[in-house]
């Protein structure tokens, strides 16, 4: 699981922007929006998005769904337990890398 | 491999702080480049100033608004005609710039009046123009002149026009960056939200960050309309003054350069709940990713993807064609800080093309995290690089071709590699599936050249 984990997490990094955003609370905010919307389009059903937010992160999510199926063969004979610990564990390690463990001194600046 | 003091950096130690290769297995939680910090007195910055980053960047680019700049006449003439924007109405913003002329008679006495009077001679000299960007600088923010008052004694004696006030004097800042956020927070607290857009379809989006270097806005327009999606505001490539008051009514704002204008996005998403997403413009397969996620949005897939089909049936060949010869070829990006990581998959994924080197003139963290993400294991990453730095790390690396500006440019010429003009574009635009073909010739062309070789002959032993 650690090295599935592993290679989400080197693909969003490489690829996709909203986990850089100016501020801790954006990049909270689009990990859990996005990645929650990725789960669930992988695993279904899908509610339909109540907000334009999360319209917004739903988008993200079904590009990067696409994207996780079409490189990681693996993913798809996962059942719905393995896919939620597995982005439990990608989500982690997002917020380590861009939030908690992040040299970014300008994360937690109030204004933007 | 931690930070690194370049050989030509041992008198100035701080600047190890700055530049960086990344080695394999490491990410942004180990190493990440000091940035925009000041300068370290004793390298030879290539930045601009604060008042340039609002001014040439942001405002200037506005297509039907007086650029009046308060100061001495060479702050207005150094910002003037240096950046390819074009616009449709015969490139007003281009041809004209504004100054009140400050001299030293007015440091001593105060240029309010002097700022009066050019204020009215501009709106009389051009009656078409209602509307005003006003530009404190050095000189006129340290005497302390107040723009604000003069602006509104000029409005309320001409009801009909409308100026907009940036006091970001060039020394406000550690770079050029500190100019763009300025403008951007300004004009949201004072402008946006003071006038209605009519609405004339039911997918809305602000464009924000594109400029329209050699037309980037236009090409991007052609897919909006094709997909029906009205761009209430671009920010701020071939946009009026008026369009950029109506940004609260767009139900996404799209953002590209986030570094000039993420804080104008951020503002956005947090008065008016208009929620942001990033997208690269440049590249193929980034431009589809973003055009689906828009399509994702509005709920628009099919015309999306056919415009995608469309666009790659009609430019993919040409694309691979110049794939087919760049592969392999070694790039150095030395630009402001966004096109650091806008390109570097970009070309490695749609072009074979290696980016060795990446430098940034007024890039935050948050840039070099991206940059850094994507980029490649042995690459130099370096902050707000200066002239001795650049000459060694080509000897590191030897690039193929640099992308970088003028000033860059004209010192790499003379080493007889190419250059091309990352700023401004040689022949653009850049942006979208036609955009990233330009690019690829121009980088075809530059590598390919036989100028190169013979420039490096000294005619008298031919």
């Amino acid at each position: 699981m650690e090295n599935k984990i592993e290679q989400l997490t080197e693909y969003i990094q490489k690829d996709c922007l909203w986990q850089f955003f100016s501020r801790a609370w954006d990049r909270e905010e689009n990990i859990e929006g996005v990645l929650n919307g990725t789960e669930a389009l992988l695993t279904g059903p899908v509610e339909e998005a109540t907000s334009d937010m999360d319209r917004c992160h739903m988008a993200d999510a079904k590009v990067l769904s696409r994207a996780f199926t079409s490189s990681f063969g693996w993913i798809r004979d996962m059942n719905k337990e393995e896919l939620h610990a597995l982005f439990q564990g990608v989500k982690q390690r997002m917020r380590e890398i861009v939030i908690t463990s992040s040299h970014n001194e300008e994360l937690h600046v109030k204004n933007y | 491999m931690p930070m690194v003091l370049l050989e030509c950096d041992k008198d100035i130690p701080e600047r190890e702080q700055h530049v960086y290769i990344k080695a394999e297995g490491e990410n942004t939680t180990m190493f990440l480049p000091a940035s925009n910090v000041a300068t370290i007195p004793g390298t030879l910055s290539e930045r601009g100033c604060s008042f340039c980053g609002a001014k040439l960047v942001i405002g200037a680019v506005i297509k039907d608004t007086i650029q009046l700049i308060h100061g001495p006449i060479g702050c207005a003439y150094d910002t003037w005609h240096t950046k390819r924007y074009i616009s449709d109405n015969d490139n007003f913003q281009l041809k004209y710039a504004w100054s009140s002329g400050m001299k030293e008679s007015h440091v001593i006495f105060g240029g309010e009046k002097q700022l009066e009077k050019s204020i009215n001679e501009a709106f009389d000299a051009m009656p078409e123009s209602k509307r005003m960007f006003l530009y404190t600088t050095c000189t006129t923010a340290l005497i302390g002149d107040d723009t604000r008052a003069v602006a509104r004694r000029v409005m309320d004696q001409r009801p009909d026009v409308d100026i907009f006030i940036i006091e970001c004097p060039g020394f406000a800042g550690v770079s050029q960056s500190k100019g763009h956020h300025v403008l951007n927070i300004s004009w949201m607290n004072d402008k946006v939200g003071t006038l209605e857009p009519e609405i004339t379809s039911p997918y809305t989006i602000n464009f924000i960050g594109d400029y329209n270097i050699q037309g980037d806005t236009f090409l991007l327009q052609e897919y909006w309309d094709r997909l029906g999606i009205q761009v209430i505001a671009h920010f701020t490539g071939n946009a009026t003054y008026d369009e950029l008051r109506c940004m609260h009514r767009a139900q996404l704002n799209v953002v590209n350069c986030a570094r000039s204008a993420g804080y104008i996005a951020n503002e956005l998403k947090k008065r008016y709940g208009i929620p942001r997403l990033d997208m690269d413009a440049w590249g193929f397969r980034y431009m589809a990713d973003g055009l689906r996620k828009i399509g994702a949005f509005f709920g628009i897939e099919d015309k999306v993807e056919q415009l995608i089909e469309e666009e790659y049936a009609k430019y993919k060949p040409q694309l691979d064609w110049y794939r087919e010869r760049l592969t392999g070829k070694k790039m150095a990006i030395w630009t402001g800080g966004p096109r650091l990581w806008h390109w570097t998959r970009a070309v490695e994924e749609d072009l074979g093309v290696e980016v060795v080197a990446m430098s940034s003139k007024f890039g935050h963290q948050e840039d070099f995290e991206k940059a850094i993400a994507r980029g490649r294991v042995g690459t130099v990453y370096i902050d707000d690089a200066n002239e001795k730095e650049f000459f060694e790390v080509i000897d590191m690396v030897r690039p193929d071709v640099i992308f970088t500006g003028p000033r860059v440019g004209e010192l790499v010429k003379k080493m007889h590699i190419p250059y091309i003009n990352g700023h401004a574009y040689h022949n653009g635009p850049y942006m979208g599936f036609l955009g990233f073909v330009n690019l690829a010739r121009d980088m075809y062309n530059a590598v390919k050249s036989p100028m190169w070789k013979l420039a490096a002959q000294d005619i008298r032993e031919v």
